[in-house]
């Protein structure tokens, strides 16, 4: 195994919670979260089963970030998000043009954004049934938002073309663990050899009506409305599904040799990563968390890590009632020794800024970077009453100031794929 | 164990191609430069200017079927079935069997089209919302979510890592994995991550597997704006030739097993030595030593051709040959299907022909033109590039038997 040290350097994300990594955190600590009555905007009443989400406000946006060109170019919103997220990330690491010249981009990007609007340029204006021929003429006609020339490959090519990166582009495709298996492959490449520095990370957006009417009937959204915007409560016993939310988030990695060769400070280590597949059902987790639990082992592994160094585990935790069980379970196993899972601080993000979906891994991770520099844990809002079968400490309503050497980060996605990035503080002499 | 330098090893592979099921009909069309592109067919749309496409026949898609469990065939469009079909072949032929073996496996997917669903699936509820003045998107929302009047399994249908999730359960892989989108930038990214955890010594075979289709308006249109295929009603897509009209798009699937060669028997091999890649072919990274042979895409286009061709010339390859005008422009496993074609053309110490070339975009490079030429093949370059330029190659030794 190479001795090469990777290390997060920048750090770049836009959620609910507005444009900037800095607010997000602020917030997070607050114990606040951006869910808000939400619906779609191709709806006119509010008839949506879907009632609340945690949108970006673009009223937040800086005066500073009004010129991006994000704004002004034809792309769908996931992909302006994630631009300036990456923007951000760069600029926080102080990286200049050269230096990112031979920088990989990793991206993470869901399903293209309006779908049924593209269809719709299929239907004909008098009624007639849709068809090829109503939508070569009118192919050329798609808005500044439309998705019909944008290919789930888009925002890495647009990143790195912004950015003169000429280092390997890729696109990651592993629907809710795509930023952080993007976030992964970054560290191995960097591990190997194969670049010096890699941007990293994801965005998504599925606020439209398509998309979530599709997640609603796959039974995978919540439809609750007794608990208002408070509505996303992992590991409580009234949890009743994902509250989707939208923005992006990337990290810089680079090697530790690189770093303080440009004089950078990183915020912390990339110590390993580990995935694996539930090959159970398509939606659903392996009830007993087999999957959740290979891929935290293989990053512990990965690592040079044993179980009883861990601190913290940033969770998927997406408040479904059968994913906060197979991932309690799942910790449960990995960290069965000594029972030091009771010694453990988990923590979910998503009650606070919602399901970033593809996106999801890269905000999680800087939270877990962040709280392995600050010794902060961030709080699991809305977890008021835990579910029997949910017995760890989630540090519920508010942060938690502790000891945290290293974590974990968990992302699982649709199709049963399980990834877990181990973080660790940084140190200058090493772990 | 790690070691960067363990030589890897092609040692199965299966696809699903317009040419046909399975490696053996893809190897019999080459040979004999037949195209499989035919008349686009859909029941959903049809088009005067994009008349041409590479089907995959649906003998072929019936056969795929039965190696996807019923209960499974719900969640998959038809490029996830033939994915699953040609990672079925690929083992079969590496004598491997998830479960059965004690071996390290881990998943690598490549996934093409825009994922976005068929029009099949809104059509007609499009077509009963709308009105004279646009489609009644309250009446929509309430057919779909009141009366679910959308196949509930759209959204798994449409998920860009679908053929990971369908693979790994129809095969019950629990190992490490990941998924990529599209074309060559996707199919390099898999087969880079699978050398790389082999090389590592995290698994023990490594599956690698690509899948895509473009029959369906949205997509084709797409790839119409983008001028990636013809649009003048092009029957056939003329690879490297004068006569070209562009391209034509096509599906399939293609997989490909890799294992650590140095784990074999003694017997002859085929090596993956090198993978490189340039967000612009005219940077890509290409090797000193003049090869073999060279596999190259096509656009189809005479004009793009010709710039591909000037890259082509400083190989200095000794033959040069296309699969794209056998297929048609895959989205899902461009570059598994020439490594396959690859393979295939230094087991046989013989090259097929570019199908259809009669008036090559330049005639002092050496494309191999009419009927398969025999030679004898050391190592392959192939060269495979993205519509937005992005480019990758890979280098293939053959290892005869000791």
């Amino acid at each position: 195994m190479s001795a090469t040290r990777i290390v997060i350097t920048g750090m770049g994300a836009v959620t609910g919670f507005g444009f900037e990594w800095q607010t997000l955190w602020e917030k997070m600590l607050g114990a606040e979260h951006c869910v808000r009555p939400w619906q779609p905007d191709d709806l006119q009443e509010a008839s949506f089963a879907v009632r609340y989400a945690a949108p970006v406000d673009m009223s937040l946006l800086p005066e500073k970030l009004h010129s991006h060109a994000a704004w002004t170019l034809p792309l769908e919103k996931r992909s302006r998000f994630g631009w300036v997220a990456a923007t951000q990330a760069v600029n926080d690491s102080g990286l200049q043009p050269e230096q990112l010249r031979g920088a990989a981009v990793l991206c993470a990007s869901g399903a293209p954004q309006h779908m049924l609007a593209d269809m719709l340029l299929t239907a004909a204006p008098d009624g007639a049934a849709p068809g090829w021929q109503h939508l070569m003429p009118r192919a050329g006609q798609v808005n500044a938002d439309g998705s019909l020339r944008q290919s789930n490959d888009r925002l890495a090519r647009v990143i790195a073309d912004d950015l003169g990166c000429e280092g390997p582009v890729i696109n990651i495709s592993s629907a809710c663990a795509g930023a952080s298996q993007a976030i992964g492959n970054a560290f191995q490449m960097i591990r190997r050899g194969e670049v010096s520095v890699a941007l990293a990370g994801g965005a998504d957006s599925v606020l439209n009506l398509d998309t979530m009417a599709a997640l609603y009937l796959l039974g995978a959204a919540s439809g609750e409305q007794r608990w208002g915007a408070d509505l996303c409560r992992p590991f409580d016993r009234d949890r009743s599904g994902l509250i989707a939310g939208e923005g992006g988030g990337f990290v810089v990695l680079e090697s530790l040799e690189h770093a303080l060769a440009r004089g950078a400070t990183p915020y912390a280590e990339v110590l390993g990563f580990g995935s694996s597949l539930d090959a159970y059902k398509v939606t659903a987790p392996q009830p007993e968390g087999r999957g959740a639990a290979l891929a935290m082992q293989a990053a512990l592994d990965d690592a040079g890590l044993r179980p009883q160094q861990i601190d913290l585990i940033n969770a998927h935790g997406t408040s479904t009632p059968l994913n906060d069980v197979a991932e309690t379970l799942a910790i449960k196993s990995v960290f069965a020794e000594h029972k030091h899972y009771q010694a453990l601080a988990v923590s979910a993000n998503k009650s606070q800024f919602g399901h970033l979906i593809a996106a999801a891994g890269a905000p999680e991770c800087i939270v877990t970077a962040l709280a392995c520099l600050n010794d902060l844990v961030t709080p699991t809002v809305n977890l008021h009453d835990a579910d029997e079968q949910c017995d760890l400490d989630y540090c519920a309503g508010q942060a938690v100031s502790r000891r945290v050497d290293y974590a974990l980060s968990n992302s699982f996605g649709f199709g049963g794929l399980n990834t877990s990035l181990a973080l660790g503080k940084y140190r200058e002499h090493g772990q | 164990m790690s070691n960067a330098s363990a030589r890897i090893a092609i040692t199965g592979s299966g696809c699903v191609l317009p040419t046909g099921w399975g490696v053996e009909r893809f190897w019999s069309a080459a040979r004999e430069g037949r195209s499989a592109i035919s008349a686009l067919q859909s029941p959903l749309f049809h088009s005067e200017r994009v008349v041409a496409f590479g089907h995959v026949a649906d003998d072929d898609h019936q056969r795929s079927r039965q190696d996807v469990a019923q209960n499974l065939q719900r969640y998959c469009p038809p490029a996830v079935i033939w994915g699953v079909s040609a990672v079925r072949q690929a083992l079969a032929e590496a004598g491997l069997e998830p479960g059965r073996d004690d071996v390290r496996f881990g998943l690598y997917c490549c996934q093409g089209g825009y994922t976005h669903p068929s029009l099949a699936s809104y059509g007609e509820l499009l077509h009963e919302c709308q009105t004279e003045t646009g489609a009644d998107m309250q009446r929509l929302a309430k057919r779909v979510l009141q009366e679910r009047a959308l196949d509930p399994f759209l959204v798994l249908k449409s998920l860009s890592n679908g053929l990971l999730g369908v693979v790994s359960l129809a095969l019950k892989l629990e190992c490490e994995s990941n998924a990529y989108m599209q074309g060559v930038a996707g199919n390099l990214a898999a087969l880079r991550e699978a050398c790389a955890a082999l090389q590592s010594g995290r698994v023990d075979a490594a599956i690698v597997v690509g899948a895509g289709s473009e029959l369906d308006p949205l997509a084709l249109a797409a790839l119409a704006e983008a001028g990636v295929i013809s649009t003048d009603a092009s029957p056939s897509l003329r690879a490297f030739d004068c006569r070209g009209r562009g391209g034509i798009a096509g599906e399939g699937a293609a997989a490909l097993v890799l294992r650590r060669a140095d784990d074999l028997p003694a017997g002859p091999q085929t090596c993956l030595t090198a993978l490189f890649a340039h967000p612009r072919l005219d940077s890509l990274n290409l090797p000193d030593k003049q090869v073999d042979l060279l596999i190259s895409s096509a656009t189809g286009d005479p004009h793009k051709d010709a710039d591909l061709a000037r890259t082509l010339a400083r190989t200095g390859a000794a033959h040069i040959t296309s699969s794209t005008a056998l297929t048609g422009m895959l989205s899902g496993a461009p570059s598994l299907v020439d490594l396959i074609l690859a393979r295939q053309a230094l087991q046989a110490q013989s090259i097929p022909p570019v199908s259809g070339l009669e008036q090559p975009v330049d005639a002092h490079l050496p494309f191999v033109i009419g009927g398969p030429r025999d030679a004898v093949l050391h190592d392959c370059l192939v060269i495979n590039r993205d519509d937005n330029g992005f480019s990758a190659g890979y280098q293939l030794e053959f290892h005869a038997a000791d």
